[in-house]
């Protein structure tokens, strides 16, 4: 087929422009700075460096903290986007069935999406105060020996309820959509031929949810990977001994607390890597089973 | 094989509008029942009472003598056929029309038979592994056919089903819908605003404005003795003539226009104003003059095997449509004249349009 070609001009780059300016400055050139820093060793006092090809590399992989840390971010990411993705799904599938009032249960729902990562963070830590936080007193109450201090485990899971307390309206919001999308005649035609509304939820509902939730399935992981590190520096700080620090977390303490440029520059572009990884994974396996 | 009874039945929604006022209505076992009337008259809700889609405010809705108000509509024992097909898109047309089976604990012998059967019935053998977005309308319109007829439900009911097909196919989809309906024998409920699809496929018609039932009857009933003005004017195409008219004092004529007086037969009071209606096929061409009205040409159809031709008459306020068979010409401004069969003259009363 031969495509109609009208003439060039200089027009539509000079709209573009500004977008390719601020992707070059905030994006494209600070990548490439952190691929190049990633191969040199600088002195402690950031007075010379070195080209010391993939030792930087060689030190992360080997290096105990990085893979309990990679671990950690793991678990914590599937976590976080499994735990919002099932509590937005429920919320949104209730919020649907509501006649009277809908409109308000909606906003309600959606209004924790207005709240930036770092002041959940800041409200998680003031929830889980020692002195004066409420859910740490619920729990020690309760006879949990509650303690996201010293504990490991009670701090992932501090980390992981304000994670995804954040991220469940953003999954509401799409959810609700994706329902709303779904022709009421198709419902009706279901429930002549299903009396089980369970059943009819997961045979018709949730099939015909599934690109949606496919979508947010990506962007959770993603949040969990890079957003939520206004939370944890926030609420933990990566504590107890860097047990709830996730890559992103770790590549910050490194490279501008540690001071070690290189090793937090190699870091990052490990992370990059990962995310690609995973984003075409998505996409190739998981895309095609989703769609109808 | 069932038997539908409305006793009453009302539906009042929560914003307080009345969308139904009490019908009644008891359909015989296989009997083909067709609502018909403008959109907002309430017929689709009438049959989604039916159907269990919507509550039914008053009255009762029994199916095979058993009242149904409160049972689920899966347990009903209906099939529905919507207007936008509501195919499940993510399965096949198999699995579309499979569904309501395996909800239902057939086996799976039994399920493929059955399933088989109604593809062969509706040619789609070839297409069941296709997913509902890879075939067109009126295959569509098919599994959804199919994913009625495989239940062998006690009624059928169908939401405007050919409405989104183009004009052919729904002549041909009509005609399918009436064999398949004759030959399975099920009792079914059909919505239409398609007074032709009414007319064609009813055993009974029920026309509906407003959320009442104006008249229940054969179509040719319907057309015949229209109970009322709003009937007259909605059953037939083109839609009959009104005239405003008045009874004269020997009650054997009304007087029409400037004066027009046409014979009737009817037991009325003189002197009365009153519609008077008369289909534009049961008026025809007179000699020059030799007719009852006198009538100038505003605008012509022709459609091959009739023509409609629309005139005024009187002192133009009153406008009639005559129906001829053939082709014929007229100029816009023609004067034509026209004889009235005085026995297909129809009365209404003017203030409540009921048939005198």
């Amino acid at each position: 087929m031969k495509r109609v070609q009208f003439e060039h001009s200089a027009v539509p780059y000079l709209f573009v422009a500004p977008q390719i300016l601020i992707i070059s400055i905030f994006f494209l050139w600070p990548a490439a700075q952190a691929v190049y820093q990633s191969f040199l060793l600088e002195d402690a006092f950031g007075m010379s460096s070195q080209f010391v090809w993939f030792r930087n590399f060689e030190d992360v992989l080997s290096s105990a903290s990085w893979s309990r840390s990679a671990i950690f971010t793991v678990i914590f990411s599937v976590a976080v986007a499994v735990i919002s993705i099932t509590i937005s799904l429920f919320l949104a599938v209730r919020a649907d069935e509501v006649i009277r009032g809908a409109k308000s249960y909606r906003t309600l729902l959606m209004w924790g999406y207005a709240v930036a990562p770092p002041v959940a963070g800041l409200l998680g830590n003031m929830m889980f105060n020692p002195l004066m936080g409420d859910l740490y007193k619920a729990f020690n109450s309760f006879g949990f020996e509650f303690n996201h201090i010293q504990n490991a485990n009670d701090a992932a899971f501090v980390v992981i309820l304000i994670a995804v307390w954040k991220q469940v309206s953003v999954n509401f919001i799409f959810f609700l959509s994706g329902l709303q999308g779904i022709p009421k005649s198709v419902q009706e035609a279901a429930t002549l031929d299903c009396k089980s509304a369970e059943r009819r939820f997961w045979t018709i509902t949730f099939p015909l949810l599934a690109p949606t939730t496919f979508f947010l399935l990506v962007i959770n992981l993603t949040y969990a990977f890079f957003e939520t590190f206004g939370i944890i520096d926030v609420s933990t700080k990566g504590s107890p001994g860097g047990a709830t620090a996730t890559l992103v977390y770790k590549v910050y303490v490194d490279g501008f607390i540690g001071a070690d440029l290189g090793g937090s520059s190699a870091q990052s572009v490990l992370l990059m890597i990962m995310v690609s990884i995973l984003t075409v994974f998505q996409f190739r396996f998981i895309e095609r089973k989703v769609h109808y | 094989m069932a038997t539908v009874t409305l006793n009453q039945a009302e539906k009042t929604y929560p914003n307080g509008y009345k969308a139904i006022h009490g019908i009644d209505l008891a359909i015989k076992d296989g009997e083909f029942t067709v609502l018909v009337g403008p959109s907002g008259c309430g017929k689709s809700t009438l049959l989604r009472m039916i159907a269990g889609l919507e509550s039914i405010s008053a009255g009762e809705i029994s199916i095979d003598d058993k009242v149904v108000n409160k049972v689920a509509p899966a347990d009903r024992d209906i099939a529905m056929v919507f207007q936008n097909y509501a195919l499940y898109p993510h399965m096949n047309n198999f699995d579309n029309m499979a569904y309501g089976l395996r909800n239902r604990g057939y086996s799976k012998t039994d399920i493929e038979s059955k399933v088989r059967e109604a593809a062969r019935i509706l040619q789609l053998e070839d297409h069941l592994e296709r997913k509902p977005r890879q075939l067109s309308g009126g295959q569509r319109q098919r599994v959804a056919m199919g994913r009625a007829i495989v239940r062998q439900p006690k009624v059928f009911l169908f939401d405007e089903p050919l409405s989104n097909l183009d004009a052919k196919l729904r002549v041909d989809m009509r005609l399918e819908i009436k064999n398949l309906q004759q030959r399975l024998g099920i009792t079914s409920v059909y919505v239409t605003h398609d007074q032709v699809e009414a007319m064609t496929l009813a055993d009974r018609l029920i026309v509906m404005n407003g959320g009442v039932a104006e008249q229940i009857g054969t179509p040719i009933d319907i057309y015949e003795k229209p109970a009322t003005k709003f009937v007259a004017g909605f059953i037939g195409s083109p839609a009959m003539n009104f005239l405003t008219a008045k009874v004269s004092d020997d009650c054997k004529h009304v007087i029409v226009g400037d004066g027009v007086m046409l014979d009737i037969d009817h037991d009325v009071a003189g002197g009365q104003a009153v519609t008077a209606g008369i289909r534009p096929e049961h008026l025809s061409l007179a000699n020059n003059g030799d007719g009852h009205i006198n009538a100038v040409v505003r605008m012509v159809e022709s459609l091959g095997a009739e023509t409609l031709v629309y005139l005024d008459f009187g002192s133009g306020a009153d406008n009639v449509t005559l129906r001829l068979q053939g082709t014929h010409q007229f100029a816009k401004n023609d004067a034509l004249s026209l004889t009235v069969q005085a026995d297909k003259i129809h009365l209404f009363d003017i203030e409540t349009g009921k048939r005198i």
